[in-house]
């Protein structure tokens, strides 16, 4: 189980470095679905088998297929691609990425050196969660109601206006 | 959830009903009038709801949240400042041409969001809360979307605040791992149990630290600021300025009064380098600003980093100034925002230098206002500034921070620069007839005596800070109590 664990997440970290560095948006997608069903695995290895579904059916399922609608809609053609592959260059994202890789190694530095304390794996199934959540955590379900409620009206307002590019690079690209 | 529950939570579930009655009423019809009274009825409600709780015993709704004295001024303050905002926008949208019914839907849910973070006393409560904010405010951001820079703005804050999210979320996830618990009270008992602090939770908080740095807008969390605060409506600005710094601080002021997290030097070290690299990089980069906006916005750098002086003196008196600081700030920072908004026309806001040029000879009495705001961020006398940076500096002393103060002091010095120089062009005269289009006088009327009721209140606290004191004093003791 340990290892499938660890397969799983490399498998995931992987997966999420290709979806960032895809220069077609469809190409970056499938890799994210990829990334998804790791993560699922992830949780069904920590004993957690109805967020893997959830993990499946949400994500991999109904968010992914709606991201694929969106980017049909928007109809990207091979200029943005090609403005992808320009806005990437390593001379970008090598500083950063030599940063974090540090800090990467610093973490995993630190979770070797000490000996975390591993908790009695209980599978946490359906009514485990429903009890959670129609429990102690009521207002928190309440609290995400009105955080999606939120992000509709705001998603609703700033997506009904015309599209109009102005930003500080751009205007300078387009000057040039 | 019990009657009492209900009766506690009150003030969140009006502002939750408001939003709600808010959203049926634009879809019935679109009428910026109702919507506008709408939302200030259901803030005043909500505020009106505080005097119902009693400030006596801390209430427990276990396990997310705690309704105590402490809790209780800051949804106060947080409601005050939400509502002054609310007052502004109505003028400022007004003039404009897009839907503007949508922006009082979101101001009343990020309301809700800071509120919630105040009465956290679990993680749970404080991501949540911190994300109904956030996620409100992503909108906001971006309101105006046919302006230059506000799409700028917008992107910015929604990429920085994701990833702040993200590294507060994970942060979370080390604590939890390693202490077993999400409740911040039952943190600091496994912290008091355990000898030597364990690394990864040290990481944990570290991480921590940038997501609350984030919102806070401290040093060097602190990009996003000018660009947010300068692309943001003016109203929005000043709400990000107040309401959303107010809810993080207090609600750090309880997680760290409830872990005892001032007994651990680490935490004190990243805290202090917080504190001096903000008082520094804000006010050394607002010299070098033409924009009143950006200028505001490095200044709110600097003032965290004030409060974070206060708040690692840590003790009684550190806390009793934080919040005087911050209701000092308040004040300002509305009002100052406030005459921007009341300034800005249909196109752009009134951010640049030469909009306030020779102010003092064309409408007088916005010039004085705006002139005992920008004295109150220096810290001149008889200003609420000067009686926040002197109980600051009391509360430094007093536990021997000498490092900071001698840098709070010497700051301070920095900063009165580039408020003078607004001063300054706003008293130099002009011979360019420049009038704007005044576009309707009972729009402005609220905007105005908005502004008025701040500079009164600035004033007022300023000379006598006595009666704010005792209200602080006899409200946050509670958060000393101790907690179950």
């Amino acid at each position: 189980m340990e290892l499938t664990f660890y397969i799983a997440g490399a498998v995931a970290i992987l997966a999420t470095i290709m979806v960032i560095t895809r220069y077609n948006m469809i190409h970056a997608l499938l890799y994210l679905v990829v990334s998804f069903l790791a993560v699922a695995v992830v949780f069904f290895t920590l004993g957690a088998p109805f967020m893997a579904a959830l993990e499946i059916i949400i994500y991999a399922g109904a968010i992914v297929v709606l991201i694929i609608f969106v980017i049909m809609m928007l109809n990207l053609s091979e200029d943005a691609t090609q403005q992808e592959k320009e806005w990437l260059k390593p001379s970008i994202w090598i500083g950063p990425a030599i940063l974090s890789a540090v800090l990467l190694a610093e973490l995993i530095y630190i979770f070797t050196a000490m000996d975390v304390p591993t908790t009695a794996t209980v599978p946490v199934d359906a009514k485990l969660v429903g009890l959670a959540l129609f429990g102690p955590y009521m207002l928190g379900v309440q609290l995400c109601g009105m955080m999606l409620m939120a992000g509709i009206v705001g998603a609703y307002h700033l997506g009904r206006q015309k599209k109009k590019v102005t930003h500080r690079f751009l205007e300078k690209e387009a000057a040039q | 959830m019990v009657l009492d529950d209900f009766l506690h939570l009150m003030p969140l579930l009006i502002l939750v009903m408001g939003s709600l009655i808010t959203m049926l009423v634009i879809a019935v019809k679109r009428y910026h009038k109702i919507i506008y009274i709408i939302t200030m009825l259901s803030l005043i409600a909500a505020f009106a709801s505080l005097f119902e709780i009693g400030i006596g015993e801390p209430y427990h709704i276990s396990p997310l949240f705690i309704v105590d004295g402490f809790a209780i001024f800051y949804i106060g303050l947080i409601l005050l400042s939400s509502l002054v905002v609310a007052m502004l926008s109505y003028a400022y949208f007004e003039q404009r041409e897009e839907r503007k019914e949508e922006y009082y839907i979101l101001h009343i849910l990020a309301t809700l969001g800071a509120c919630v973070m105040v009465i956290s006393k679990h993680f749970g409560a404080l991501f949540l809360g911190l994300e109904v904010l956030s996620v409100s405010l992503y909108g906001l951001v971006a309101y105006l979307r046919t302006r230059e820079r506000s799409d700028e703005a917008g992107i910015k804050y929604l990429i920085l605040a994701a990833m702040s999210s993200a590294f507060l979320l994970f942060g979370m996830a080390l604590v939890y791992a390693m202490s077993g618990s999400m409740g911040f009270y039952e943190i600091g008992l496994y912290l008091a149990a355990s000898q030597q602090v364990p690394l990864i939770l040290i990481v944990g908080f570290g991480l921590m630290v940038v997501g609350i740095g984030f919102k806070l807008g401290v040093v060097p969390f602190h990009m996003w600021t000018p660009d947010v605060y300068e692309g943001a409506p003016a109203p929005v600005t000043a709400f990000i300025a107040t309401v959303s710094k107010g809810g993080m601080v207090a609600v750090l002021i309880r997680f760290f009064m409830q872990t005892n997290g001032f007994n651990y030097p680490t935490m004190i070290l990243i805290f202090t380098i917080i504190a001096i690299a903000s008082m520094f990089a804000g006010n050394i980069l607002a010299l070098m600003q033409n924009n009143v906006k950006r200028i505001l916005a490095y200044s709110s750098i600097a003032h965290l980093g004030y409060i974070l002086v206060a708040f690692l003196a840590g003790n009684a008196m550190g806390i009793e100034a934080v919040t005087f600081y911050l209701v000092a700030y308040f004040i300002t920072s509305l009002g100052a925002f406030g005459i921007i908004t009341l300034l800005s026309d249909e196109e752009r806001d009134a951010e640049q230098m030469e909009d306030y040029r020779g102010l003092l000879w064309r409408r007088p009495w916005t010039a004085a206002a705006f002139t005992a705001m920008l004295l109150s961020l220096a810290g001149i006398p008889l200003t609420a500034g000067f009686v926040g940076k002197f109980f600051v500096l009391a509360a430094g002393v007093r536990t021997e921070l000498w490092l900071l103060v001698v840098m709070l002091a010497l700051n301070s010095v920095i900063g009165l620069y580039y408020y003078i120089k607004i001063v300054a062009v706003m008293f130099s005269q002009t011979n360019v007839g420049h009038e704007r289009q005044a576009l309707h006088p009972s729009a402005y009327l609220v905007s105005g005596g908005t502004i008025a009721l701040l500079a009164i209140l600035l004033i007022y606290v300023g000379v006598y800070p006595a009666g704010l004191m005792q209200l602080i004093e006899a409200l946050i003791i509670s958060i000393y109590a101790p907690v179950m």
